[in-house]
């Protein structure tokens, strides 16, 4: 019974890094339709630059802040640098030019920040808590508070300001949210932006227990897209839930199977889900629910 | 919504599509070429493969500096033989294509006389095809029992065997009244190479592996895996992996409350095991050679003075001590130029070959090599020391 506790927690903890890197992929996905392939880049660059701050001498709350900024300000450059300039519209241009950018920003980070894995002190000391015969770590806690926070908050965001709406009818149908006066391409650029903040909330969160390195995105950003593709892309709650599935399959598998298959079972659970129900598990009309 | 299914369909193929592409993208770079000097004559060239990016990163790294270091060292004292040393440095990202790839790059396009390397057991094994194909030696830098066993004529390794390193951890153990080991390693080559070797000595040793546990080269938690350990009745938790998870399974030891002592490999002998595992990295004790306290050879010894000079000349030059992965580019780069010395006429790839077969009594930074026919690694136990992590530092075990 602990062990099965144990088994749940670890997919639980790292289902939640895995949800908030699904959550960037389907904002993106819901403002231009294309897939961001630089949404594990975000990931890295959070916990990188969390690394970087707090060596500055920055106090840790505010180094984190500091990078989830840091990496919001790089989504939104990266995108009125690299994804406006090519005139939007076409997805497939959008994730070519994403992958671009991946490559850019993972070489970036290994130029400036060097090769070596990097450690990140956790966010509270000390032993972790029992439960029910079960250890988990604080950090874990901090994993899930957070990444419940950022799933609230864009709820909010969504639902309760102009902004949010703004956001969501651009998603529905760009041309008459900019016939109703909305500025559809900030709207993009904010969709970048936002991505880019939630996968370094993840990065960052996670970075005490792991380790970060400049290579740590692009297999966290397959994990996450398949988080999305599992749950439904384009929709949150179903990003969400697609992130703690995803996590737990992997988990139970190295638990009860052989933790040398839990990538290959989680992958072919997404292949057989995508065969069944090409929308995804929990994904009804996409389009409607953003 | 039928157009909609479809062009989600497209996009999620274009995109898993794409995901293969970045992947195969990441890391490339990171060439180098060191080596001109005093000497005059057609530079001897030798290749490097090492993993300057990915999970290997912090082992290539020093590496790379040992070779840069060293080779400008050989060549400001005259060369080999009046001849300038050339190596010519790729890196593999600690990815086995790529390793390939730079095997057959140094081989057909720089026409190298012998390849140092790979950093990683999987890299080495993945390079043989070409190795065997121009008939060089190669000198490895990775510790898997497989790059020496059975003996390959062509290939030589200079870190300690998991042959020697097993049983004398073993020992060790059984030393301090253990006899049930809990064992975790990883599934890429030098994890696996130690498992076999472990669960074959065991039993000689009157022990058992209560659990056997696996994990994936860049996996990020281990805590199901060391559930299953913590539920057996092991005494002891040996880790057998010399990447950067080797931090991640220390933290999850602490964090889970496994109240055992844990054992690692001479993989984790480096700063940045303790710098990633932090407080968890406390006790835990691993077999490695005597470089890391060259007092345990015996002060005025010859292996002292050499360990004790290569540890200052690199301290002076990179502003940090090195690590005994180091010391395994510096035994492997001067097996192949000491070898080279004593080659008399033509320096063909087969009589350098047979020179680094002859080495005999060369003391090195890892232990004192005396290489056969038989024996392509050359040091036994009385090379290694057991170590604990004390205070974020090593000290000798008692």
């Amino acid at each position: 019974m602990a062990e099965l506790l144990q088994f749940l927690v670890a997919g639980l903890k790292n289902g939640s890094i895995y949800a908030l890197v699904a959550l960037g992929f389907t904002i993106v996905f819901a403002a231009t339709g294309a897939i961001n392939f630089a949404q594990g880049e975000f990931f890295m660059l959070g916990g990188m630059l969390g690394v970087f701050f707090s060596g500055l001498g920055l106090p840790l709350p505010l180094a984190a802040v500091a990078a989830v900024a840091a990496t919001a300000a790089i989504g939104a450059a990266f995108e009125l640098l690299a994804v406006r300039p090519i005139g939007g519209g076409d997805p497939l241009r959008i994730i070519m030019v994403t992958i671009g950018g991946a490559v850019v920003l993972r070489q970036l980070a290994l130029h400036l920040f060097g090769p070596d894995e990097r450690a990140l002190a956790p966010f509270t000391q000390g032993e972790s808590l029992k439960v029910f015969g079960a250890a988990i770590e604080r950090q874990t806690v901090w994993i899930w508070a957070l990444t419940a926070l950022a799933v609230v908050a864009l709820a909010l965001l969504y639902r309760r300001t102009t902004f949010g709406r703004a956001m969501r009818a651009t998603s529905i149908r760009r041309d008459a949210a900019r016939l109703v006066g909305i500025n559809a391409s900030a709207m993009v650029t904010a969709s970048f932006a936002l991505a880019a903040a939630l996968g370094a909330v993840g990065g960052l969160v996670v970075a005490p227990l792991t380790q970060t390195a400049f290579s740590v995105g692009a297999g966290m950003g397959v994990k996450g897209f398949a988080a999305a593709v599992l749950g439904g892309l384009g929709n949150p709650i179903a990003a969400v839930g697609g992130g703690l599935i995803l996590g737990l399959l992997e988990s139970l598998t190295a638990g009860y199977v052989d933790p040398v298959y839990k990538d290959a079972v989680a992958f072919v659970v997404l292949l057989a889900v995508l065969f069944l129900r090409p929308k995804g598990l929990l994904g009804g009309s996409g389009r409607t629910k953003v | 919504m039928r157009g909609r299914m479809l062009r989600l369909s497209m996009a999620v193929l274009t995109a898993a599509l794409a995901a293969a592409l970045a992947i195969g993208i990441a890391g490339c770079g990171g060439d180098g070429d060191t080596g001109d000097g005093g000497s005059t004559g057609e530079p001897i060239k030798i290749g490097a493969i090492v993993s300057l990016t990915g999970t290997y990163a912090g082992l290539g790294e020093p590496e790379k500096n040992v070779l840069e270091m060293e080779v400008k060292r050989i060549n400001d004292a005259g060369g080999v033989n009046g001849r300038p040393v050339e190596v010519i440095i790729e890196d593999d990202a600690t990815d086995e294509a790529k390793a390939v790839a730079a095997a057959s790059k140094l081989i057909e396009q720089d026409g190298v006389v012998a390849i140092i390397g790979a950093t990683g057991t999987g890299q080495t094994m993945a390079a043989r095809g070409d190795v065997q194909r121009a008939a060089i030696p190669q000198v490895s830098m990775a510790g898997g029992t497989v790059i020496t066993s059975p003996v390959d004529p062509l290939v030589f390794a200079t870190p300690w065997s998991n042959l020697i390193v097993v049983p004398f951890t073993l020992d060790y153990l059984k030393s301090q009244g253990i006899t049930k080991i809990g064992l975790i390693s990883d599934s890429g080559g030098f994890g696996k190479d130690g498992q076999a070797v472990i669960a074959a000595a065991a039993p000689e040793a009157g022990m058992t592996l209560v659990a056997d546990e696996s994990f994936n080269p860049g996996d990020t938690d281990m805590t199901a895996q060391l559930t299953k350990i913590k539920n057996s009745d092991a005494q002891a938790v040996v880790m057998w992996t010399a990447g950067a998870e080797a931090a991640i399974i220390a933290k999850n030891v602490a964090d889970l409350g496994i109240d055992l002592p844990l054992y690692g490999s001479h993989g984790i002998a480096r700063r940045e095991f303790i710098e990633g595992a932090g407080a968890a990295a406390e006790n835990v004790k691993f077999a490695a050679g005597k470089v890391l306290i060259p007092d345990a050879y015996g002060e005025g010894t010859e292996a002292y003075t050499v360990a004790t000079e290569f540890i200052d000349r690199y301290t002076t030059a990179y502003g940090e001590a090195p690590s005994t992965f180091a010391g395994h580019a510096y035994d492997a780069l001067y097996l192949i130029v000491e070898a080279a010395k004593r080659v008399t006429g033509d320096l063909t790839p087969a009589a350098l070959r047979d020179e680094i077969e002859a080495t005999s009594g060369f003391v090195g930074i890892g232990g004192t090599f005396n290489l056969s026919a038989e024996d392509h690694n050359g040091m036994n136990a009385s090379d290694l020391t057991m170590y604990e992590i004390v205070n974020g530092g090593w000290i000798v075990a008692q």
